[in-house]
């Protein structure tokens, strides 16, 4: 019953993210499965605030704030100045947010894993840019409402597929994890330590106060999403080989929509529309792993 | 450039523990550990949860003293309870019940097996002494809890040996006479004196009513009630309870392949037809109703007729008459109506009349039974008299407390335990506090403000901490769990039972007593499963260094409430915030 999960943490408590913030989760689960030989780029994004105002650090470890579109080559040059160096045992982590990963930093981010430069990204995706005022990212997904996509014309593009964008840079690890799942999480940070060359982690974090969700049920939401195929668990191992880690029960994804006030103009026909897609995605990702 | 310097670059050198984030909270979560209804539901109050999460840990003598602490006979509730806690258990909405009988058993035998010793809380010596009557499980139960709560007690049997209906009345297939004594000695050593082959007459009633400070009576009821069948001399068929009573007591009349009929559908009618198979006869058990109406316990119903008992349903005796040294039975074919699921339905001659016969060499009749003798009863309602929910207190003219089968709302094990306790506590209530406080003394160590009492709640022990609240369905976290079997209790083969007496249901292992425990949810309690600790955003939730509680940092927390959401078995509550907010 008990999850089996190393007791040291790598965080400070007094930090500023938000009451239920999931990014702050995502963050310590992170830090248990790396350890402290572990140097973090963290480009802009939630996280700039969260780590604290100068001159506070809420992280035991070292960490480089650097601007929104370099955390790719910023983790790319600390990998070789470490290497210059000769130190091989410290782990290189880019820690940035979607819009740094999805929007501004992508290029960056692209160009580093064609390189195969050997550190872990990780975006902890809370689906928009939450600590500048909840805009939409090409993360946000289908049917959300944000501050640039208000009323009625709430967002009516899909969610950019990332993992499936960096899996065609055929690099030799990524996963999708979440704070709901914390083994799996653990398990994935683990192994992509292990591996040498570009890394992706995904992760899911739940973002209370731009998804208008009681701060309660931040993980929980993030359990849904699993649950509903929202967001489904994998692994991707050179580009090729896709692991399915978690076979839902099929819960109805306006279960997870209900209970987010982002959603909640949302007709029926939409939210069978979005079953639809979610469904289509899921069917595709069967087909990958080999299992249709 | 040689030598140069790096360029300038801001550098934190201070932790962010001096931002005391507990000022941003609006809403508290607290570690607040609620009732299960498992336990709201058992007759004795026992802290069922608990014992399944101490069972889960391996750690069987403290699980075992958990029951005692409620209940001094977990060997025989674990064989014969009616199981009123499986049949509320949250699991049974998600998968199946937990096996609660099973492992209560489980833990009885292994403590009897390791001739484990209880230690056991209990008060100073008082200096009252009272006289208990009947050693059934309702006098054993009262003597047992008089005892530790510091009381001076004798306990009277008329027959030989202690046990009442669980040495006379219980198959042994069901209940082993050497498993009742081992653990009828274990209650003895919480200190009372027991004298058996000590009738307690009326008159000398009336005499222990002067010698002691008070008596409590639990004779139970052991007369037939006398219907008669046309055609019947008083006295000619056998009561089943007495037949039972007979063979227990190790006469073993052969039947030598020859019918026998029993007449009854409760309890004693079942257990007389299996114990007449085992005899070597052939039982055929009559009932007038229909077989979901029988109050015997279905799983024992089926069980007999997988032994070879013969059931008709919708069949009454009409007349008997004797024949070359057999019986001659009439039976009058029954028609059922107000057949409304889940109640008794009531029943009428069938129309055309249909009758059988049926040629047998014995006849059985259990069709209830009353108090031995009219003093036993308690009392009509009138002043000095307290009826309380399983015992009847009279303060004249002395002090006297009816339990067991007699005064109890429901006739079963657990509730002439129940009975015990009860009269234990308000008897200490009255001694100590005066009669006013009897009703709201035992109002305060309900379980879950339902029926049952607790002694560890009367005694002020960590189970007062807990709210009252019983834990629904709906407050588990079910996210946490998954699904799993009930354990399938290992049995005799229906063949291998009908050759004898042995006890049909089989040891479970420790292994297989584990695994089932871990099943449950252990609604309302912490088990230190670390997910307030583990899912909490601002580190605020601290292991004790010297124990295993947590504790909320209240100057970090900022009130999310993922703690209370994530724990999976309700132990925890998030309120409004109220004190003064945390200095900024």
């Amino acid at each position: 019953m008990q999850l089996e999960l190393p007791d040291r943490d790598y965080m400070f408590p007094g930090h500023v993210a938000c009451p239920g913030c999931g990014a702050a989760v995502a963050m310590r689960f992170l830090l248990k499965a790396l350890g402290e030989k572990t140097v973090m780029v963290i480009p802009a994004c939630c996280w700039s605030i969260i780590a604290g105002a100068y001159p506070q650090s809420t992280l035991k470890i070292p960490v480089l704030h650097t601007a929104f579109e370099t955390g790719g080559a910023v983790a790319s040059g600390v990998r070789a100045a470490l290497d210059m160096r000769g130190d091989t045992q410290t782990t290189v982590v880019a820690w940035a947010g979607d819009g740094g990963t999805f929007d501004i930093g992508f290029q960056a981010l692209s160009g580093a894993v064609e390189r195969n430069e050997d550190f872990i990204y990780v975006c902890y995706d809370n689906e928009a840019y939450m600590n500048t005022g909840i805009q939409r990212s090409s993360s946000t997904p289908y049917g959300a409402w944000t501050t640039t996509t208000p009323g009625r014309d709430w967002k009516k593009m899909r969610k950019k597929n990332i993992v499936e964008a960096l899996v065609a840079h055929r690099i030799p690890y990524a996963a999708t994890a979440s704070i709901a799942y914390p083994e799996d999480l653990f398990r994935k940070v683990a192994k992509a330590k292990a591996i040498k060359g570009a890394r992706f982690l995904h992760i899911f974090a739940s973002c209370p106060t731009g998804w208008r969700i009681p701060s309660e049920i931040s993980v929980k939401i993030a359990r849904m999403a699993v649950q509903t195929n929202i967001f489904p668990l994998y692994e991707v191992e050179d580009g090729l080989r896709y692991t399915i880690n978690f076979f839902p029960k099929g819960y109805l994804v306006k279960e997870y929509f209900r209970l987010q006030g982002r959603f909640k103009h949302l007709s029926e026909q939409d939210l069978d529309q979005i079953q639809t897609m979610v469904e289509e995605d899921w069917k595709l990702l069967r087909h990958k792993a080999g299992m249709s | 450039m040689k030598n140069s310097t790096p360029p300038f670059v801001a550098h934190s050198f201070r932790t962010t523990e001096g931002n005391k984030t507990g000022s941003w909270r609006f809403l508290r979560p607290r570690y607040d550990e609620k009732t299960a209804p498992c336990a709201a539901a058992c007759p004795a109050g026992e802290d069922i949860a608990r014992i399944e999460m101490l069972t889960s840990q391996g750690l069987f003598k403290e699980a075992w003293e958990t029951i005692l602490m409620e209940n001094p006979l977990p060997a025989v509730c674990g064989r014969v309870c009616l199981r009123p806690c499986e049949s509320r258990c949250n699991r049974r909405e998600f998968d199946e019940a937990i096996a609660i009988r099973a492992i209560e058993r489980f833990l009885a035998d292994t403590a009897s097996r390791d001739e484990l010793k209880p230690s056991l809380e209990r008060f100073a010596s008082r200096k009252q002494r009272i006289a208990v009557v009947g050693a059934g499980p309702s006098g054993l139960a009262a003597a047992f809890f008089l005892s530790r709560l510091g009381y001076g007690c004798d306990l009277f049997e008329s027959a030989p040996e202690p046990g009442g209906v669980l040495r006379y009345g219980i198959p042994s297939y069901r209940l082993p006479a050497a498993i009742l004594a081992a653990e009828i000695e274990q209650v003895a050593g919480s200190g009372f004196r027991l004298y058996c082959e000590k009738p307690v007459t009326k008159a000398l009633f009336e005499q222990i009513g002067n010698d002691y400070d008070a008596v409590f009576l639990g004779c139970g009821r052991s007369r037939s009630v006398g219907l008669l069948i046309e055609g019947e001399e008083p006295g000619e068929v056998e009561d089943g309870f007495e037949f039972l009573r007979r063979i227990n007591r190790g006469e073993s009349p052969a039947f030598s392949n020859a019918q026998v009929a029993i007449i009854g559908g409760g309890n004693t009618a079942v257990d007389a037809a299996r114990t007449v198979l085992r005899l070597g006869g052939k039982p055929v058990l009559i009932y007038r109703r229909r077989r979901e109406d029988m109050p015997a316990f279905e799983e024992e119903i089926s069980m007999a007729l997988e032994e070879g008992v013969r059931l008709l349903e919708l069949w009454t005796p009409l007349r008997m008459e004797r024949k070359e040294g057999r019986y001659l039975l009439t039976l009058q074919q029954m028609r059922a109506f107000d057949t409304a699921p889940g109640q008794k339905s009531r029943v009428e001659p069938a129309e055309p009349r249909s009758t059988m016969e049926l040629s047998v060499i014995h006849i059985l009749k259990a069709v209830g039974l009353e108090a031995a003798e009219e003093w036993q009863n308690p009392p009509e309602n009138s002043e000095k008299i307290l009826r309380l929910s399983d015992s009847v207190l009279v303060r004249s003219p002395s002090i006297v407390i009816h339990g067991g089968d007699l005064a109890s709302r429901i006739r079963s094990v657990s509730h002439a335990v129940a009975s015990g306790k009860e009269a234990a506590i308000a008897l200490d209530i009255l001694f100590q506090k005066g009669p006013d406080e009897v009703l709201p003394g035992l109002e305060s160590c309900r379980v879950g403000n339902g029926p049952a009492l607790s002694l560890e709640m009367y005694m002020r022990g960590p189970r007062c901490a807990r709210n009252p609240h019983v834990v629904v369905f709906d407050e588990i976290n079910r996210d946490h769990f998954q699904f799993a079997a009930r354990l399938v209790q290992p049995r005799l083969l229906a063949e291998e039972r009908s050759r004898g007496f042995a006890e049909i249901d089989l040891r479970i292992s420790a292994g297989l007593a584990m695994k089932e425990a871990e099943r449950c949810f252990n609604c309302g309690l912490c088990n230190q499963c670390d997910n307030c600790r583990l899912y909490c955003p601002d580190l605020a939730v601290v292991r004790q260094t010297d124990s295993s509680a947590r504790s909320i940092d209240y100057d970090y927390c900022k009130g999310c409430g993922i703690c209370v959401v994530e724990c999976p078995r309700n132990a925890m509550s998030l309120e409004k915030e109220s004190a003064p907010r945390a200095q900024r």
